[in-house]
């Protein structure tokens, strides 16, 4: 099977997204019909929560913020062909490195504290893809494989740290000291906790957008993506091109971590993810491999999030309906995901 | 010797469910199918195990419950991967993320409640005492009073080897796994086996799961398979989905397992650390793996 | 023998697919009984007849008599079920299996539900002694030699019955001793009463092994003849065509000084076996060297190594004077090299992407500033390429997917050559093309060479060859075997050395 990422042929491949995005919705109103809820009464109170309002739109952005950097990061290695399923564990260390950072370096000034976190944070998602994008690149070692399994080493060794030699004593729950004040990105719309991590990542789209179709290395992802055969004929120096988008994906899946310590949490808190780095797969489907349609993808996803918790408070609906939906999203745009992704298995890069 | 007759104790009962979707995990892979869905076909097994239980208020129904239950999680997933072409890697999460939430939904739905789910009156899996088998020296204490489950399973090791090495269908799986048109250009219905051996797992999925809710625990905690699933398939990976190698790899992690809290409690050795260790491994012998490949590669660029 | 009803009769078969026709109204009879080889170019549309007959493709147009019945062949079983049974090029075997496994695989001997694998070693073994296809039933594929494996393919069409058995370039995956091994098989296979179809591309093999021939050419049959009856050089010919080419302007300068050049260059093929051998070839500026050879002597390494996808095993590949051995493919391009590649729909082109980014691949380095497209410089040079090659296209940004074959290839020579490179290695560039098309490259490689470019042109067909080149070299089973001018080349000396025999024997 060959891997190929189709150029986004944009509206017609949002729109198929849509029709995904609405059939997953047709399936969560069965299911809470099935189980005696008023599906359409879930569905208003949805809407209304996650859109209608100030504060709840801020909620939702709030919500969406992680997941568009983690769509991004998936996006980027997916474009390349490139399988990348270790967003999740970047996201950890580099939230624990720009933890660190902000508890550590507690005498800088903001204006310098925040862009180190940022930074540390980045170089460290990139530092942990240096391993399964190696191993990719040079020996040819399946990528999935190895980005699953290096996700674990990542959660449980990030645990180690808040749990042993960070440990914050009297705390029941793990987690590190607190970052110190200047680290603490501002609030952009109080009381919601949105804070200035949205309008990084609002920078980071358009850049990414930028780098996909403006730079000689989103050239060499694009061709490597689109035909590895051709690419290698053409003087793509392939290996160098995987490596550095793991890096790349790496470095944004890192960011996706520093933005949740710095903007939401304060300090790295044990297993803190509901799985951000793996709703980056849904994400980067559902927007085409685009960084625009990123965007799009995880402001609904972030509207569901936001409007789940909401749910289950005043209409008696279990946020993991939630869930449910997403679930149903991730299937039904797999399964026509095929038609432009004819699934591979190492006809890639000889 | 008390310790480690405790701990030998607690590692053969910890391993059960691993090793059970490590079987699983091993005929899909047997297939051709890298199954990510595991973890999925567990947990909702595991919860319809307890209902099961509780509403027959027998624990065989339980695990009837929890077999089905695996297989339909299974149907799912295979229908999308095999008839709707879907991304394998991708189709699993989401096999995955449906369990979870389909779980969490229902246990809000109909209990009520987050989190543990122990109905008064819940009939676990009970223990088995085999005659004379608890007088043996050392192994006795070792082998003795486990859930019939556990017993179960390494039957089941036992028919899984056989099933792949003698019999014409393991012969037919093996072919399909490893070189599919080889296999569908003399007739072999590929397709059909790869259900087949899907629907397999998720049986096996579903004993798994029976185990954890209704043997180790007589409970039932939202996400409680918690990796276990990833743990078995990382097994897989370290066995090369061969059944004895895999079950040694699902014994050594299941040890790990039994063994960090001791090793925390005696020696002071984090948790965490022997939880790295399964996965860390696997992405050493793969690379091991690859290494050798690559050394071994025609002069090709 | 042509008087009796042949085993097998295809009539008028035709099959289309895009863009290609494959096989074009073409009747071919197999006796009972015999050998008969099928011979021609890659594209010549043998394995697409074959295919057809073992029900891999269904034809668009035709009808198949077995012994003289009109059968339907709609699947691969009813191919098996009628006795016709396929070796394919790359093998269908299961590496972790044994050969007695692999042999009975899908028909297995059985006890209850378990595998009788007493059985099927003895089958294995009755059937080896009976057609001299000795194999160690209990060894696993994977610790076979491909020749050994391939009496266990030749043994699983047997187990089944096979009455008919067709191979596909059984030769290229063999050394030297085991094809007289297989010869020895086929022989036998017929004393048993089989009938062999063998598909190749070498001359020699034709002679040595089949009862009859049928050479295939563009889709069509040039002709069928007893195997005594044919001489190597007159099969080469038919094989490349005789049809005289339209005359070419050339003229310009005499050659320069060297350009291009490879020095004692091996290398081995993606089985490891050795593809070419101590190949040495000059190409001067003004100058045109073109490569003759039945295919599947070299050639595709040939170009992969000059280009610089496959790692020579030893020697050396020097441009302008400047040894590029170890550089890598952009490396090579910067230093002024080009490449029309065999493929342009896998190596020449990203059918996914636009044009614009089709036509800057090789140049897109150029064409930024420290990483960053200088994205009016693209739009301006891809535009001006389009003009200049003529390439017809709605618009620069849309896929490349649209374009028909012939603007594709005005794609891939707009970019190789619009860059004004040293040197070009050309690898088929006419084929699959129609006229016009096809004398548009031609054109373009004359220009090359007017301007001064040095042009190695690898074709399988002989007319392109002669038309355009300066030098001719011959390559054979990996070596060069002979180097004429074009205008001393007779085609009766170029045949002979294109059968593997030197030129003045």
């Amino acid at each position: 099977m060959t891997r190929t990422v189709v150029r986004p042929q944009w509206v017609g491949e949002l729109g198929r997204s849509f029709v995904t995005f609405s059939a997953a919705l047709v399936i969560g109103a069965l299911v809470m019909v099935a189980t005696g809820r008023d599906a359409w009464g879930a569905y208003r109170t949805l809407f209304a929560v996650a859109f209608l309002g100030a504060q709840n739109l801020a909620d939702t952005l709030l919500a969406a913020t992680p997941l568009i950097f983690t769509g991004l990061a998936t996006a980027v290695a997916f474009r390349a062909g490139v399988f990348n399923i270790g967003v999740e564990g970047a996201l950890y260390l580099g939230a624990f490195a720009a933890a660190w950072i902000g508890f550590t370096l507690t005498g800088l000034p903001a204006g310098l504290l925040i862009p180190l976190a940022f930074l540390a944070a980045g170089l460290a998602g990139a530092l942990f893809m240096l391993i399964p994008g190696a191993l990719r690149a040079y020996l040819r070692v399946d990528e999935i494989v190895t980005t699953i399994m290096l996700n674990y080493v990542a959660i449980s060794f990030t645990s180690y740290l808040v749990n042993y030699p960070y440990a914050v004593p009297g705390l029941a729950n793990a987690m590190s000291p607190k970052i110190a004040l200047a680290a603490q990105l501002p609030r952009l719309l109080p009381p919601s906790q949105l804070n200035l991590a949205l309008i990084v990542v609002l920078l980071l789209v358009p850049l990414v957008h930028w780098l996909l179709s403006r730079t000689t290395l989103g050239y060499e992802l694009r061709a490597l993506g689109s035909n590895p055969i051709f690419a290698r004929w053409s003087g793509v120096p392939v290996p160098a091109v995987i490596l550095q988008v793991m890096l790349l994906s790496g470095f944004i899946g890192g960011l996706a971590g520093a933005g949740q310590v710095l903007g939401v949490n304060y300090r790295f808190v044990d297993n803190f993810s509901p799985g951000y780095g793996f709703d980056g797969i849904t994400i980067a489907l559902l927007g085409r491999n685009t960084a625009l349609g990123s965007l799009i993808a995880a402001v609904l996803l972030g509207a569901l999030r936001s409007g789940g918790a909401t749910l289950e408070l005043f209409v008696d609906i279990p946020k993991d309906l939630i869930l449910i939906l997403e679930a149903t999203i991730i299937f039904f745009v797999t399964a026509e995901f095929v038609l432009t992704f004819p699934r591979r298995r190492h006809a890639g890069v000889h | 010797m008390q310790a480690f007759t405790d701990l030998a104790f607690a590692t053969l009962r910890l391993t059960t469910p691993i090793i059970l979707a490590a079987l699983a995990g091993l005929l899909s892979q047997q297939v051709g199918l890298i199954n990510i869905a595991l973890e999925g076909m567990m947990l909702a097994a595991a919860f319809a195990a307890v209902l099961g239980a509780f509403y027959a208020q027998h624990a065989l129904v339980g695990v009837v419950a929890a077999v089905v239950t695996g297989m339909l999680v299974a149907l799912v997933f295979a229908v999308f991967v095999l008839r709707f072409r879907a991304n394998l890697i991708v189709a699993g999460l989401a096999a995955n993320i449906l369990a979870l939430g389909g779980t969490g939904y229902l246990l809000q739905v109909l209990y009520q409640t987050r989190g543990a789910f122990a109905p008064p009156g819940l009939r676990g899996l009970g223990t088995v005492h085999i005659p004379g088998l608890s007088q043996i020296p050392i192994l006795g204490p070792i082998l003795d009073g486990h859930s019939p489950l556990v017993y179960v399973t390494w039957v089941l090791v036992i028919l899984t080897s056989i099933f792949l090495n003698r019999t014409v269908t393991g012969l037919r799986v093996r072919a399909v796994g490893e070189q599919a048109e080889a296999a569908t250009t003399v007739g072999i219905p590929a397709r059909r086996l790869q259900y087949g051996m899907l629907l397999a797992a998720g049986g096996l999925c579903g004993l798994a799961g029976a185990q954890m809710s209704l043997g180790n625990l007589q409970l039932f905690v939202y996400n409680m398979t918690n990796g276990r699933g990833f743990m078995a398939l990382a097994a897989v990976f370290f066995g090369q989905a061969q059944p004895w190698a895999t079950t040694l790899g699902s014994v050594v992690f299941g040890f790990f397992d039994a063994l960090q809290i001791r090793l925390q409690t005696t020696v002071g050795v984090p948790p965490q650390i022997t939880q790295i260790l399964p996965f860390l491994s696997i992405v050493v012998v793969l690379t091991w793996v690859s290494w050798r490949r690559y050394r071994a590669r025609p002069v090709a660029a | 023998m042509a008087e009796a009803v042949p085993l097998v009769r295809m009539e008028e078969i035709s099959k289309a697919f895009p863009g290609v026709l494959a096989n074009d109204r073409i009747t071919f009879e197999v006796a009972d009984g015999e050998i008969h080889a099928l011979v021609g170019e890659n594209g010549a549309g043998k394995t697409t007849l074959m295919r057809i007959l073992y029900g891999l493709e269904r034809a668009d147009a035709g009808r198949i008599y077995w012994s003289g019945r009109p059968v339907a062949i709609q699947s691969t079983e009813d191919a098996i079920h009628l006795g016709i049974g396929m070796v394919h090029q790359r093998f269908q075997l299961v590496p972790s299996l044994t050969a007695a496994e692999s042999v009975t695989l899908g028909q297995e001997p059985r006890r209850g539900v378990f595998f009788d694998r007493a059985r099927a070693r003895a089958v294995v073994q009755e059937l080896g002694a009976r057609f001299g296809l000795a194999v160690n039933p209990g060894a696993r594929i994977a610790e076979l030699s491909v020749g050994e494996q391939q009496r266990v393919e030749i043994l699983k069409l047997l187990y089944r019955q096979a009455r008919l058995l067709v191979l596909d370039e059984p030769t290229t995956v063999l050394t030297p001793q085991e094809v007289a091994q297989l010869y020895e098989v086929l022989r036998r296979l017929v004393a048993e009463g089989r009938t062999v179809i063998f598909i190749t591309h070498k001359l020699a093999e034709v002679l040595a092994a089949s009862d009859r021939v049928t050479v295939l050419r563009r889709g069509c049959v040039v002709g069928t003849l007893p195997t005594r009856e044919a001489t190597g050089e007159g099969l080469a010919r038919m094989i490349v065509g005789e049809t005289m080419p339209a005359i070419l302007a050339r003229g310009g300068e005499p050659p320069g000084p060297p350009m291009l050049r490879l020095e004692r260059v091996s290398a081995a093929d993606d089985r490891g076996l050795p593809a070419l051998v101590e190949i040495t070839l000059e190409v001067r500026r003004g100058e045109i060297l073109g490569i003759a050879g039945v295919e599947g002597n070299g050639q595709k390494e040939l170009v992969e190594v000059a280009t610089g996808v496959r790692r020579p095993t030893s020697g050396r590949f020097l441009l302008n004077g400047q040894d590029l051995t170890r550089a890598d493919v952009a490396a090579r391009r910067r230093a002024g090299l080009a490449v029309i590649p065999e493929d342009r729909y896998t190596e020449g082109l990203s059918l996914p992407m636009t044009i614009e980014d089709n036509l800057i691949a090789t140049r897109y380095r150029a064409l930024a500033t420290r990483g960053v497209l200088r994205m009016v410089a693209v739009r301006a040079e891809s535009a001006a390429l389009m003009r200049r090659f003529d390439v017809r296209a709605p618009h620069p940004r849309v896929s490349a997917r649209t374009l028909s074959g012939g603007n594709l290839q005005r794609v891939v020579v707009a970019r190789e050559l619009g860059g004004e490179p040293a040197a070009l290695i050309a690898a088929h560039p006419t084929r699959g093309l129609d006229i016009a098309a096809a004398r548009f490259v031609h054109q373009q490689l004359l220009e090359m060479r007017t301007r001064g470019g040095a042009v190695l042109l690898i074709s399988a067909d002989l007319d392109e060859i002669m038309a355009l080149a300066d030098r001719i070299g011959v390559l054979f089973a990996g070596r060069i075997v002979g180097e004429l001018s074009a205008a001393a080349a007779t085609r009766e000396q170029l045949g002979l050395l294109m059968a593997g025999r030197s030129a003045t024997a």
